[in-house]
């Protein structure tokens, strides 16, 4: 079980996240969905330790994740696939995957994730020598969510897998996130495709305004008004 | 020009191309402290000079061959690397542009005044290697103190490439320069790799300070401010952030640097130098090996 309870984070004076908490169960795929600005992305980097929270804790297993720094989040065992996937360009792709594998000092375990990547990842492998700034964006996304991989997380944590790839593109990396979920991994995905993430999602979570203003299973609400939420907000409503 | 003029300015030239492979390395120290934090440390080559002298220092003390210099200037480098890093850029706001531009423009100074104050600003005689040999290749001859400063140049770019491409810790430092959120979410420590490099290149500048002092034959304070312009002017022309770049500018800078000096003379050497500059930063902003900017 991972849990996020009363985070507060803010740029400044400005406060971006005013006290969320959620849970995630191990095993599931649970996705986070609200409008731009809502403070998805800040939540996610808070999580990984690359923003300090004014207040609030996150807890893996029981075990305190706040303060610590992101090495030492990566190895209790969480990883995010970042927003706009954020490869090394100049990097090959396999020297990628080497340094997803960074804090990990086992070499034949690591190699031979390399190859398990590969495998799951073909066009990973027909292009382990490229630059990863010379790879579509699919394949960058693909590579991404391997090097994520290889630091071996309990929790994988992704922000907008599908943003800007085209629709077919976009339905293999859900292929790839039902499979990772399947093997095992525990998924918190940040997504603007609602539609998408609700049918790969156990549970689901809105987000407006820096708040969590619903939580549920993806039949508790209508898609139409999810989708509503999650692109507009529902503050049209109230005022 | 007749004959003996063309084997005296060739001469001249190959000698600047061996002593500019102390060029190259100050380049790639400069570029690889961009690469990594997007600064420039001006403190760079003043410190390396000062590790040359920290080297005397030690030579003073212990009866040693003039190899030992060179290990403790590097040596001496590393520790300066650590302290500039420390004082210049560990408490200092990096997100204002000019901060760190000012705290190594201080150290600079500091590190001139520290080398003046020391030796009352007279000039120190620096031990040389096989200055006793030159190497007759037809009409020329190549000596054996710049061939060794080289030479020893060539085997620290060498191991700073097997460094940056062959081990972890080079891993770590492109992933920081490429990418430095994605590095913090890979586990990497950016801190750590920040010291290593200023360390590191440390090293390399110490290196390079000793290769001054060989080659010229002294140390002298005045070294450190032309020192530190060549360095800045071979990281433009190599590119920011690019070390082949570094290494072969540094070698044309070495190169054109004498011949300017035999056609023009040694007062107006250093002007066709700064010209140079200009015409990269205008025609070729991003170095030798980028490609040409587009003129509209």
């Amino acid at each position: 079980m991972f849990e996020v309870s009363d985070i507060v984070a803010a740029y400044g004076q400005i406060e971006a996240l005013k006290g969320v908490s959620l849970k995630v169960e191990s095993g599931k795929i649970t996705c986070l969905l609200g409008p731009n600005g809502a403070g998805k992305t800040t939540l996610m980097m808070t999580i990984a330790g690359i923003l300090q929270p004014r207040r609030g804790s996150i807890r893996l297993e029981g075990a305190e994740l706040t303060g610590l720094t992101p090495a030492r989040i990566v190895s209790r065992g969480v990883a995010l696939v970042p927003e706009n996937r954020l490869v090394f360009p100049e990097m090959s792709v396999r020297e990628n995957l080497l340094a997803g594998a960074y804090q990990r000092r086992d070499r034949a375990g690591v190699d031979s994730d390399i190859e398990r990547m590969y495998a799951r990842f073909p066009r990973l492998k027909e292009r382990r020598e490229q630059m990863a700034g010379t790879l579509s964006g699919g394949e960058q996304q693909m590579l991404a969510v391997a090097r994520a991989l290889m630091s071996r997380p309990r929790l994988l944590l992704m922000d907008e897998p599908s943003l800007g790839l085209a629709p077919l593109i976009v339905a293999e990396i859900f292929d790839i996130i039902a499979e990772l979920n399947r093997d095992g991994t525990t998924i918190f995905l940040v997504e603007q495709n609602a539609h998408m993430a609700l049918k790969v999602a156990h549970q689901f979570f809105l987000m407006e305004q820096g708040r969590i203003t619903f939580s549920g299973t993806p039949g508790q609400l209508a898609e139409d008004e999810v989708i509503q939420r999650a692109y507009l907000g529902s503050r049209r409503a109230a005022g | 020009m007749d004959l003996l003029d063309l084997i005296d300015a060739v001469q001249s030239v190959a000698d600047g191309v061996l002593f500019g492979a102390t060029y190259s390395l100050l380049g790639i120290g400069f570029t690889l402290i961009f690469g990594v934090m997007h600064k420039i440390n001006l403190s760079y080559a003043a410190a390396s000079i000062g590790a040359a002298y920290a080297s005397l220092l030690v030579m003073s003390v212990v009866q040693a061959p003039a190899v030992l210099a060179f290990v403790a200037a590097a040596a001496a480098g590393g520790v300066i690397g650590g302290l500039v890093y420390l004082v210049g850029f560990r408490f200092i706001p990096l997100a204002n542009p000019l901060a760190t531009l000012m705290s190594t423009v201080g150290l600079l100074l500091l590190i001139d005044e520290i080398i003046v104050h020391a030796t009352a600003g007279v000039p120190l005689n620096y031990p040389a290697l096989f200055s006793d040999v030159i190497v007759q290749v037809g009409p020329f001859g190549l000596r054996g103190d710049l061939m060794f400063v080289f030479a020893l140049g060539c085997v620290c770019m060498v191991v700073l490439l097997l460094l940056l491409y062959r081990t972890r810790l080079g891993l770590a430092t492109r992933a920081v320069s490429q990418q430095p959120t994605a590095s913090l979410l890979c586990g990497i420590s950016t801190t750590r790799v920040n010291v290593l490099t200023f360390v590191i290149t440390g090293i390399v500048g110490g290196i390079a300070g000793a290769m001054t002092g060989a080659a010229i034959g002294m140390l002298s304070p005045l070294l450190s401010l032309p020192l530190t312009v060549k360095g800045l002017i071979v990281t433009v022309i190599g590119g920011l952030g690019s070390i082949p770049g570094a290494i072969i500018a540094g070698l044309i800078v070495g190169g054109l640097e004498n011949a300017f000096q035999f056609f023009r003379g040694v007062s107006e050497r250093d002007l066709y130098i700064m010209l140079l500059l200009f015409a990269f930063l205008v025609f070729r902003p991003g170095g030798i090996f980028a490609r040409s900017a587009g003129r509209d």
